[in-house]
């Protein structure tokens, strides 16, 4: 082994032990390591029908995003092949140019994608879970696909820029600089959604309390409504430092959930704040973006680097690719938080039976199933399972009993 | 490219009748009334004369007369109303007395297809008409009711110019020459229109407006001028199809760099006002700007193809601009700029909104043949480069008044000899 061998094994060494801890450090939780989940029995839970329609709408939807992926792949595929003659049609220079064939790629796979998102669309009206027309879903949201567009050239003026710096050395400045930006748009994001303050005092009244108990005390608590898209439950913590707050849609407050179940989901949002899962995601992004830009880097050096916009259509397909076998750590990520989150509420609210009832309805509410094949565990549930979030409130059940004084 | 079959003949003096001028609308009336029941009676042998195209594949003589007589009697009548021409028309659209008149064709064999869908086929070309001039054909009401017949001249650049016109003609006693020839090609292409639709030719309207004046006069050469590579004319379907979208990012640097652009063009106005010189470093910066916007507009409406570049860099596209270097300016008409954009800006107003109409159905066009065509594209040349003299004045780059005209100026010619000598 030459001396050059090793150093590059050592300096390899070093920054997966470093990795390896800071991975360490994000995904330390609060629920405890002893916990063990008890067995759910499903189908005693639900009625067949409610478990025929959840497995029906989680089927199509599956076999919807797998066809998705596929022809976004084959297009990504294609594009890297013969994308780089769309140069010809730039008078942009290097930079610009590539924020063209840029540009062009994400504007075929927009297309490309269409078919499975009113394929989708019309799922999803035909089981009453949104309200959105086909012309709106296509044409109604130009400003947030305009958003993407232009935070597109953003990012390829930053590395195409850093390419022609630094050669192929561009994705050591890059990663920090996108990790900025992901941190600044997490901290803005709040500040762009339009909401009101939540207006049933008992429930404010109740929130007050919770964030006494998590200790996350003058969170604002706000109302965002979109019941004339969707009739889909959700909430969010969303924010850094003082943009943060917890995002309830008015769709759970028509009525559909008890107090008890709004006192959990708040609880399990304010979770989110405590555990500061949004730095931890910001950290979780930080760790795949320099493996990510690296082997971006390697990858287009064949191409030119990134200095050159021939460059921009095979950097598209890496990043897809790599996003895609990213999906399963991220949303292994993603469900690790989200149980923490669940931990907290049940922590917070002592309230299990609250807790289980609010899972039950989801499977009503969202037509989530309450477990998942092992394809769909891995690449499309990003929450625990509602099986699994049951099994949860039952363990704390059992964890309370045995540490009790 | 061979000449159209309907064309435009301008013997107007620019001279104007101030009486007249100012009761033009009033003494117009009979002939709108004139013009309301003879539109009535087209109508109906409009319908005659395509039944008749379609058996016999021409239109009946007798019938084509009487088509062309109307279409001529619009010509004049317009160019009456828009200031355009000075005399008052006469009432049967009789042939070579008029200063602005058309040449029209004999009777011509047809294609039955064409003839078959006509009125579906005039559909782009009467978009642009109503864009440009309001003219060309049947209009109608916003209402639920059909207003066939109704006089139609409610075009963006025919109400600007004869707005403007109308108090430049009442001051000066003359027509600005820029303001009648972009009313003369309205007229002009709106005849094109006319007798394609009532098929009195079965060609289609031609919108370059280089074609349609080309029997007139230029006008003396303006330091803000179009240059670069005018014929090509291909379009990547790709990027036409995506135009919008591809063209954000240059949008939201244009909107960044205007608003740096509008203090420094006020940082100009100061310096040029005391100096009696724009500042050479603010005149480069906003030359940079006016020729970036120029790239920009030119992009997005597919006057030309290539992705434009960040810097507004002379001689970096196709379609591009010659401005003048920084040059001694009248204190007057720095000190009053800003009132005295204000035409200029209303005639540019007209003109951006036919340049959005020419670039949607450029979009059509592009898509299917992968070429731009070309009388679009000096049409909305012709609107790109108003826009830059436009903002060129307002920015202070020149103080040469823009030239509303649809012809390029032409470079003083030399003197055959010097009589000093």
């Amino acid at each position: 082994m030459s001396a050059r061998t090793a150093g590059r094994a050592a300096l390899l060494a070093v920054l997966a032990t470093v990795w390896s801890v800071a991975a360490y450090l994000l995904w330390r939780s609060q629920v405890p390591s002893s916990l063990h989940l008890p067995h759910v029995a499903v189908r005693q839970m639900f009625s067949a029908a409610q478990l025929r329609a959840a497995s029906s709408f989680g089927r199509f939807t599956t076999i919807d995003w797998v066809l998705a992926e596929v022809t976004q792949l084959v297009v990504f595929g294609l594009y890297a092949w013969r994308g780089a003659r769309f140069a010809r049609e730039s008078a942009a220079g290097p930079i610009g140019t590539g924020m063209l064939l840029g540009m062009i790629g994400f504007a075929l796979v927009w297309i490309s994608q269409l078919p499975f998102g009113f394929a989708s669309l019309w799922w999803e009206r035909r089981h009453h879970l949104t309200h959105i027309g086909y012309v709106t879903y296509a044409f109604g949201n130009w400003l947030a696909l305009g958003s993407q567009f232009v935070f597109l050239c953003l990012t390829l003026l930053i590395v195409m820029g850093l390419g022609r710096l630094t050669g192929g050395w561009w994705w050591l400045p890059a990663a920090p600089v996108f990790v900025g930006l992901v941190t600044l748009s997490a901290f803005v994001t709040p500040y762009l959604l339009t909401t009101h303050r939540l207006h049933d005092a008992r429930l404010q009244a109740q929130a007050r309390v919770l964030e006494r108990i998590e200790h996350v005390q003058h969170t604002p608590i706000v109302v965002e409504s979109v019941h004339d898209v969707t009739a889909l439950p959700n909430a969010e913590a969303t924010g850094l430092g003082p943009s943060r707050r917890v995002v309830l849609w008015d769709t759970l407050l028509d009525g559909r959930f008890t107090n008890a179940e709004l006192r959990v989901v708040i609880a399990h949002e304010l979770g989110h704040l405590k555990r500061q899962h949004l730095w931890k995601d910001v950290g979780w992004y930080a760790l795949l973006a320099f493996p990510g830009a690296f082997i971006v880097a390697r990858v287009t050096r064949r191409r030119g680097g990134m200095g050159a916009p021939e460059a921009v259509p095979l950097a598209l397909l890496a990043i897809v690719v790599l996003d895609l076998l990213a999906l399963p750590l991220q949303n292994a990520i993603s469900r690790h938080m989200e149980a923490e989150a669940d931990w907290e509420a049940l922590q917070a609210t002592r309230d299990p039976a609250a807790a289980t009832a609010l899972f039950k309805r989801f499977v009503s509410t969202t037509l989530d199933e309450p477990s998942a094949s092992t394809l769909e565990y891995l690449v499309l549930e990003n929450h625990p399972t509602i099986e699994q979030r049951i099994a949860m409130a039952e363990a704390w059940r059992g964890y309370e009993r045995s540490n009790a004084p | 490219m061979d000449v159209h079959p309907v064309q435009l003949v301008v013997q107007d003096d620019l001279a104007r009748s101030r009486p007249t001028v100012f009761f033009r609308l009033l003494l117009a009336i009979p002939h709108i009334v004139w013009l309301f029941l003879w539109t009535l009676l087209t109508v109906l042998f409009a319908v005659v004369t395509w039944l008749a195209t379609l058996v016999s594949g021409q239109p009946p003589a007798w019938l084509h007369r009487y088509m062309c007589a109307y279409v001529r009697y619009q010509v004049h009548l317009t160019s009456y109303l828009v200031l355009a021409a000075n005399p008052y028309p006469p009432f049967d659209g009789r042939k070579g007395e008029y200063p602005i008149d058309v040449t029209l064709p004999e009777p011509e064999v047809q294609s039955r297809w064409t003839t078959l869908f006509r009125i579906f086929l005039a559909i782009p070309a009467l978009l642009i008409s109503s864009a440009f001039s309001g003219s060309g054909g049947l209009r109608f009401s916003s209402g639920s009711h059909r207003s066939a017949g109704t006089y139609s001249g409610g075009g963006a650049l025919f109400t600007a110019c004869a707005f403007l016109g109308w108090f430049a003609c009442l001051v000066r006693g003359r027509m600005p020459k820029g303001l009648r020839d972009a009313g003369a090609y309205g007229v002009g292409y709106g005849a094109q229109v006319l007798a394609y639709l009532l098929f009195v030719t079965g060609r289609y309207p031609n919108a370059d407006p280089t074609a349609m004046l080309a029997g007139v006069e230029r006008p003396p050469e303006h330091p803000v001028r179009l240059v670069g590579e005018a014929h090509d004319l291909r379009r990547s379907r790709v990027t036409v199809f995506f135009r919008l979208l591809l063209a954000l990012p240059h949008v939201v640097w244009l909107a960044l760099w205007a608003v740096a652009a509008i203090l420094a063009a006020v940082a100009n106005w100061f310096v040029t006002l005391v100096r009696g010189t724009p500042a050479a470093a603010l005149h480069g910066f906003l030359s940079r700007f006016v020729r970036y916007r120029l790239h920009v507009y030119a992009f997005l409406s597919l006057a030309a193809n290539p992705f434009p570049a960040f810097g507004g860099r002379a001689g970096s596209y196709p379609l591009d601009l010659e401005l003048p270097e920084p040059g001694r300016q009248n204190r007057w008409k720095t000190g009053f700029r800003i009132v005295l954009v204000i035409p200029a800006a209303i005639v540019n107003g007209a003109l951006e909104w036919g340049l959005f109409v020419a670039a949607v159905l450029t979009w059509f066009a592009a898509l299917v043949k992968g070429t731009a065509p070309w009388g679009l594209r000096n049409l909305m040349a012709y609107a790109l480069r108003y826009d830059a003299q436009v903002n060129a004045y307002g920015l202070l780059l020149t103080d040469v008044y823009p030239n509303a005209s649809p012809l390029e100026g032409a470079a003083a010619q030399p003197d055959a000899f010097d009589d000093t000598l």
